[in-house]
């Protein structure tokens, strides 16, 4: 059968030979044909494959340096099960798919990068077949390509396997959840330490934006946005957050902008006037926006007269200096008022405009007086617990008994009387 | 007929992980003689065969190399295609690493034609002739290069048949190997649990998915090779 193959192809190939000779007078001649002496090289050839063949089977163990012994001992030894760092199955079903697999969903393996081509990388694990490591499983950021992510052939590391490819046995690889745990436990880390992460806000939503803060994405929600500029504006830039809630179970990262710059303004002292614009107007009064964080102007410190309407003194976009009365850190809340800042009360109704020019002098005179009150208090305090064994120094601090207090004792005349203090 | 010592250990063929099989499900019942246990729903292949056959392959290939013969290394499976090319070119042989086309050896004339024209491309770009061609015509040639390049180019240098075809992977490279029985050229191929021992000449029963244990296997032949050229240079 084969001899009557062989002519059949002689026979064919020799007509195309013979045109292409006449035609074009190339050495392009039909290879198969001229063969006669190669064929009965290759004869020889195959006769010698045939009688190794047979020698290997009728000796099956001559020159094989170990013996049947060794190699079923060894089996064990090399069994391929990836016990390393075994985590719980998280799905139930796939328990039934992969009950045949040597090696269980969410193992930790160490593997070989042996080459990586445009969509992914292929690791050599000590298993039946080469495992895979898909583009985008290779890096919590997009990249276009594995080498970013710092995947080059002949590395060892550590992946996760986190399904398999029917067709062809093999495993699939990522490295993303070990970098997602890490990412997570990073961000917990920063929480318990209250450190201050720069982020990049990426996306904006109904309730706030999103920014990407440790390659994980997370939520600001409006009311914690430093109200300088809210949406588009803040879209694509780089500013500070501190960690508000770090859920890994219920995926939820939540962070807050007004905290980190709360943080920065501390120094804002109580008691000093800033200039400040109106973001919005709420019943119960307005919210400036000074110098990046946000005061409440309660509706009874706008004045001394009583507003029925915030709309007619107030509009939002309006500048208006107000004073400082105290600044709550830990929740980034700070109350305002221009009531302290009107020479003649009402003004803030009637002349706005006076209430800014005056707003200086006001809180100076301000600050005397609450300097002044505090004295008193003190006063007050040593007259009726006198051992305690404190006194007034001459600047109002209370200091041990000392003789620097003058003997005729203190000047209290410029003080007004108290009922006067106590309606402030 | 010599028979060399070819250093095959197993601790080395284990932990590339040559013995692993393909799952129980899929097994060729002819392979029943080369399978040693199952083991969790995977056949083990029988390490003692299979240093028995891979000693035998690199004589063979050894005295035949020492004889000047070609070879062909044929794999064209993803994973694998890496390690063929560099094999092949350490070897200086041929290698088919991009798709098998069909009819390649048993159709060799029109493979020859095509091998000259990739032929006259090179000349044409080496000696900078693209650039006298209008910029379309030259893109189109390009174009064409490149492609001959991915096909054909590990057999650029092959002038007729080859003498011995080593194949990868059997379910994979079925028509290369059947266009070698049709033509009687001698086979060396790699077996898995899956595939017909009877096909090829030498079959090494192997796991033809691991990276790994191709590439030892390859790396052993490739010895022999080698040696089988330097003995060849050396005596001609």
């Amino acid at each position: 059968m084969t001899m009557a193959m062989t002519a059949s192809q002689l026979r064919w190939g020799w007509r195309p030979a013979a045109k292409q000779e006449r035609r074009r007078r190339a050495p392009v001649v039909c290879s198969i044909a001229i063969e006669n002496a190669q064929n009965k090289e290759r004869a020889k050839l195959k006769k010698l494959f045939e009688e190794a063949y047979e020698r290997c089977r009728t000796a099956p163990t001559e020159g094989v340096s170990f013996s049947f012994q060794q190699f079923t001992d060894a089996l064990d030894k090399y069994d391929f099960n990836a016990e390393i760092g075994t985590k719980a199955l998280h799905l139930l079903f796939s328990l039934y798919l992969l009950s045949r697999l040597w090696i269980n969903e969410d193992d930790m393996v160490k593997g070989t990068v042996f080459a990586t081509d445009a969509s992914g990388a292929y690791v050599d694990i000590a298993a039946k077949s080469t495992a895979y490591l898909p583009l985008q499983e290779a890096c919590i950021h997009r990249i276009k390509n594995v080498e970013e992510a710092g995947i080059v052939p002949g590395m060892r590391e550590e992946f996760v396997i986190i399904g398999e490819n029917e067709a062809d046995d093999s495993l699939i690889l990522s490295l993303r959840s070990i970098q997602y745990d890490l990412a997570w436990e990073r961000c917990r880390q920063l929480q318990t330490e209250d450190a201050v992460v720069k982020g990049k806000v990426v996306n904006a939503n109904k309730g706030g934006l999103v920014a990407q803060v440790e390659c994980l994405k997370g939520f600001v929600p409006f009311s914690q946005i430093s109200a300088k500029s809210t949406g588009e504006e803040l879209l694509e830039k780089e500013i500070p957050f501190k960690f508000v809630e770090v859920d890994q179970e219920q995926s939820r990262l939540v962070l807050s902008h007004r905290k980190a710059v709360a943080e920065n303004q501390g120094q804002l002292g109580i008691g000093s006037v800033v200039t400040g614009s109106v973001q919005s107007i709420k019943p119960y009064g307005a919210f400036i926006d000074i110098g990046g964080i946000s005061g409440l102007l309660h509706v009874s410190q706008i004045s001394h007269d009583r507003i029925t309407d915030i709309a007619t003194v107030l509009q939002p976009g309006d500048i208006l200096k107000v004073m400082i009365l105290s600044h709550d850190r830990e929740r980034g809340r700070v109350s305002l008022s221009t009531k302290k800042l009107e020479p003649t009360p009402g003004d803030m109704i009637r002349n706005p405009k006076l209430v800014f020019e005056k707003a200086e002098e006001m809180a100076q005179t301000f600050r005397q007086r609450i300097a002044q009150a505090e004295a008193m208090a003190r006063a007050d305090m040593l007259r009726f617990q006198p051992e305690s064994g404190l006194t007034l120094g001459s600047d109002g601090i209370l200091g041990p008994l000392t003789s620097d207090l003058p003997p005729e004792g203190l000047d209290l005349s410029e003080v007004s009387p108290a009922e006067d203090m106590i309606e402030n | 007929m010599t028979k060399r010592y070819w250093n095959i250990i197993l601790e080395e063929m284990m932990g590339a992980g040559v013995h692993f099989g393909h799952g129980t499900r899929k097994w060729n019942p002819k392979m029943s003689p080369y399978i040693s246990a199952k083991r969790k729903g995977i056949h083990i292949i029988n390490l003692i065969r299979t240093a028995r056959f891979l000693s035998e392959a690199c004589d063979l290939v050894f005295d035949a190399a020492s004889g000047g013969k070609q070879f062909l290394i044929v794999g064209t499976k993803k994973k694998a295609a890496d390690s063929v090319a560099r094999a092949a070119i350490r070897a200086r042989c041929h290698y088919v690493n991009k798709k098998w086309l069909g009819g390649m050896l048993t159709n060799w004339y029109t493979t020859e034609t095509r091998l000259q024209k990739f032929r006259d491309l090179r000349r044409q770009q080496k000696t900078g002739r693209l650039h006298f061609f209008p910029k379309r015509d030259a893109a189109i040639l390009k174009r064409q290069l490149a492609h001959l390049e991915t096909y054909l180019g590990g057999i650029k240098y092959m002038t007729g048949l080859p003498d011995i075809v080593i194949i990868v992977d059997q379910q994979e490279e079925y028509t290369a190997l059947r266009e070698c029985i049709t033509l009687e050229i001698p086979t060396i191929c790699i077996i898995d649990t899956n595939c017909d021992p009877d096909l090829a000449d030498i079959s090494i029963p192997a796991n033809d998915d691991a990276i790994a244990s191709i590439r030892l296997i390859l790396n052993k032949l490739v010895f022999a090779i080698c040696e089988g050229r330097s003995s060849y240079i050396r005596n001609s």
